[in-house]
């Protein structure tokens, strides 16, 4: 056999399985090995000789055997066979022993719950109120997860015995427990989003933000002599009425601390009266972060909760928020 | 909002004793008064003083200033689960030193370890209050058979005639579960939650303890439609592949259903009979027998008596299908298969790729027959020729 040529019968096969093109095949080196050294060169004007084909071929004692390729169908055969007989051992059952609740998913979570509880009601419990906070998902959260018509009454039982799951005692919570109220945790847990606390920084101020209607302002508390200054002005030329003066300091005239700290307050929008209580909460809030301890003082004192009253807005049908149109008999 | 000069303007009022003295009637010594403001402020300064000293060890803040927080560093928590488990060793070591406890009545055993249907004695019955029946004047007159007698105004049922009929639905349970049927457990009652979900779990049936949804037989494909089937094999595997087409498969039906209280659902049992579903059902004096298909005549009244019947059913239950597994182990099928189901159409990737390969192997293994067999082999240059002849094959 020349260098550079392998048998036609073999270029035919493999071309019948469209792998390569034809022009391809020709230049293919046949190796030495795996062939026959002693077949000789034939012409091609000749007839092919058996003695050419894969199969007839005399075989040396190393080559393994050619493959048969004809027992694949009979596995083919066997397979539907197979498959025939297994549909014949088939039956169709629930998925679920809750099947016909109609609510299958959310009465194997009760059930599993329930089984949870009271397998671990003897093991210790934090007092109420003491157990980490957690956010459980909602009703309508659940119900787009299972897809299943389950009313709020019946999700506030499984909620209920979360709660007294989540009270376990921490050291001594069970994996599976831990497990199945993860089911239905929120993923954000937003008791577990702190606003940053407010520092003091490097030269010993503390900020607070107070809003009133439309006013808001900011305020910077320090240690001092009970300087203040409002968006440049002094305390009397910002504001002109006492009442408001004493207003946007009352955090500090009510805990007697006038003369200990000193005010830098930056504060717009609204009117007069509007901007002083602004200016109240603000200088609350930063006294606060200077003093912590000052809390239930300044809650008396009635200057830590944010006023939520602002104008109401007029309605259709009447003249103004409230004002009625002249009342007609006809 | 600023209260100026409260204690000026509100203090007569609130600190007279005129106004404090209705509220102590209505108060105990540990609870605060809510109009005591100035107390309130008082705590929330103690709470907020406990807080701050506990800050380095504040693991689970209190959710409100009222409560008090704890003094809990990891460290102490980690000594409460040891003494814990402590007490819990001693106590399984010397807690019954000194005691001896007769052999007594211990209501969760019934539902942690039932009765099967060989344990049903009379005295069992009689134990659990299955005599009871009611008023005589509410009696319905079909259970005249089943009366022994009456006392103290009520209606005694005879318990060789529940021993009876508990055996003969024992049986059929049994049967039922060894052909393969479903079972329904049905207990709608408060309490009976936990008897029906043990009776289908020793069954391997199904439990229904909270209402039954009217039309889950006769409209159960839009009830029911939606709740998942699986395809099981003769040893109960789940076989993949079929969710197609039990996408398009009708709702199942349960073969039998045990109910435990069927003076409450009428509209169930009603749905069974017309579907041709036996029903299994407790009866007591003042319930329609031919309500059911077996009636047990019994206290339907008393959780003992309903968790001691579900129990024997479930054992029965649980019989059958032991017997059904070992069939199964010797290769019997108990079940008729189910019908219309088709070998499954490889629906995975997996799947697929494997009958391609099959495929692919199959058209090889023709064509290079035809090359070693044919004189002149016919070739095919075309992708279009081959596709053209998988097609004639299929």
């Amino acid at each position: 056999m020349s260098g550079g040529e392998l048998p036609k019968s073999l270029l035919r096969a493999f071309a019948s399985l469209g792998g390569f093109p034809r022009s391809q095949l020709r230049s293919i080196p046949s190796s030495r090995r795996g062939l026959n050294q002693s077949t000789p060169k034939y012409f091609s004007t000749g007839a092919i000789r058996r003695a050419e084909t894969i199969d007839e071929v005399p075989r040396s004692n190393i080559a393994a055997p050619p493959i048969s390729f004809s027992e694949d169908a009979q596995d083919i055969q066997k397979a539907e066979e197979q498959a025939q007989k297994l549909l014949k051992r088939l039956r169709v059952v629930p998925a679920s022993a809750s099947y016909f609740s109609a609510k299958p998913e959310a009465t194997d979570d009760f059930v599993t719950l329930d089984t949870l509880l009271r397998k671990y009601s003897t093991l210790p419990v934090v007092p109420a109120g003491h157990a980490p906070r957690v956010a459980w998902k909602g009703l309508h959260h659940y119900k787009v997860k299972v897809n299943e018509p389950i009313g709020p009454a019946r999700y506030a039982r499984i909620v209920a015995i979360l709660h007294r799951l989540n009270h376990i005692h921490p050291a001594l919570m069970p994996e599976e427990v831990t497990t199945a109220m993860a089911r239905f945790k929120r993923d954000i847990n937003p008791h577990d989003i702190k606003p940053r606390p407010s520092v003091i920084d490097e030269w010993g101020r503390s900020k607070g933000v107070g809003r009133r209607k439309t006013s808001s302002a900011v305020a910077w508390l320090v240690e001092g002599e009970g300087e203040v200054l409002i968006n440049g002005q002094t305390l009397a030329q910002k504001f002109g009425r006492l009442h408001d003066r004493e207003s946007a300091v009352w955090a500090l005239k009510s805990t007697q601390r006038l003369d200990k700290y000193n005010i830098f307050g930056l504060v717009k929008g609204g009117g007069v009266t509007g901007q002083a209580e602004a200016m109240a909460l603000a200088v609350a809030k930063a006294l606060l972060v200077q003093e912590p301890a000052l809390k239930p003082a300044l809650r008396r004192a009635g200057v830590v909760t944010r006023d939520p009253r602002k104008v109401e807005r007029k309605k259709p049908g009447r003249i103004k928020a409230r004002k009625m149109p002249t009342w007609v008999k006809r | 909002m600023i209260l100026r000069h409260v204690a000026l303007r509100h203090a007569r009022r609130t600190l007279t004793p005129q106004s404090l003295r209705p509220l102590k009637r209505f108060v105990s010594s540990e609870v605060e008064s809510a109009d005591a403001s100035v107390q309130n402020s008082l705590d929330e300064v103690q709470a907020i003083a406990a807080h701050i000293n506990s800050l380095t060890a504040a693991q689970a803040p209190p959710i409100d200033n009222l409560t008090p927080s704890p003094a809990q560093p990891a460290a102490v928590s980690a000594e409460a689960a040891e003494s814990y488990l402590l007490f819990k060793h001693r106590e399984s070591q010397f807690g019954a030193v000194g005691s001896v406890v007769a052999p007594h009545y211990q209501p969760h055993t019934l539902l942690s370890n039932p009765p099967s249907p060989s344990d049903v004695t009379l005295e069992l019955l009689l134990a659990s209050e299955a005599h009871q029946g009611h008023a005589t004047a509410l009696w319905n007159p079909a259970n005249a058979r089943y009366i022994h007698g009456i006392r103290q105004g009520t209606h005694i049922i005879a318990l060789d005639q529940t021993a009876a009929h508990l055996r003969r639905a024992a049986k059929i349970v049994t049967e039922v579960a060894r052909r393969g049927g479903l079972i329904l457990f049905v207990g709608t009652r408060a309490g009976q939650d936990r008897c029906v979900v043990k009776a289908a779990q020793l069954a391997q049936g199904c439990h229904l303890f909270e209402r039954w949804i009217p039309g889950s037989i006769t409209n159960g494909q839009q009830i029911l439609g939606k709740c998942r089937t699986k395809v099981v094999n003769e040893k109960d595997e789940e076989v993949p592949g079929f969710e197609d087409q039990l996408y398009d498969r009708s709702v199942l039906k349960p073969d039998l259903v045990v109910c435990l209280n069927p003076m409450e659902n009428y509209v169930l049992l009603r749905e069974c009979g017309d579907h041709s579903i036996p029903t299994i059902g407790v009866i007591d004096t003042d319930a329609d027998p031919t309500w059911v298909t077996y009636p047990i005549p019994a206290n339907d009244d008393s959780l003992r008596c309903i968790q001691v019947i579900g129990g024997v059913l479930g054992r029965a239950g649980e019989q059958g299908q032991k017997l059904r597994q070992q069939a199964a182990a010797r290769g019997i099928v108990t079940y008729p298969p189910a019908s219309d189901l088709k070998p499954p159409a490889h629906t995975s990737s997996v799947a697929s790729q494997l009958e391609q390969t099959i495929e692919k192997r199959r058209q090889e293994a023709a064509l290079i027959d035809r090359t070693m067999s044919a004189e002149e082999p016919q070739e095919v240059e075309n992708k279009d020729d081959l596709e053209d002849s998988r097609d004639e094959e299929r």
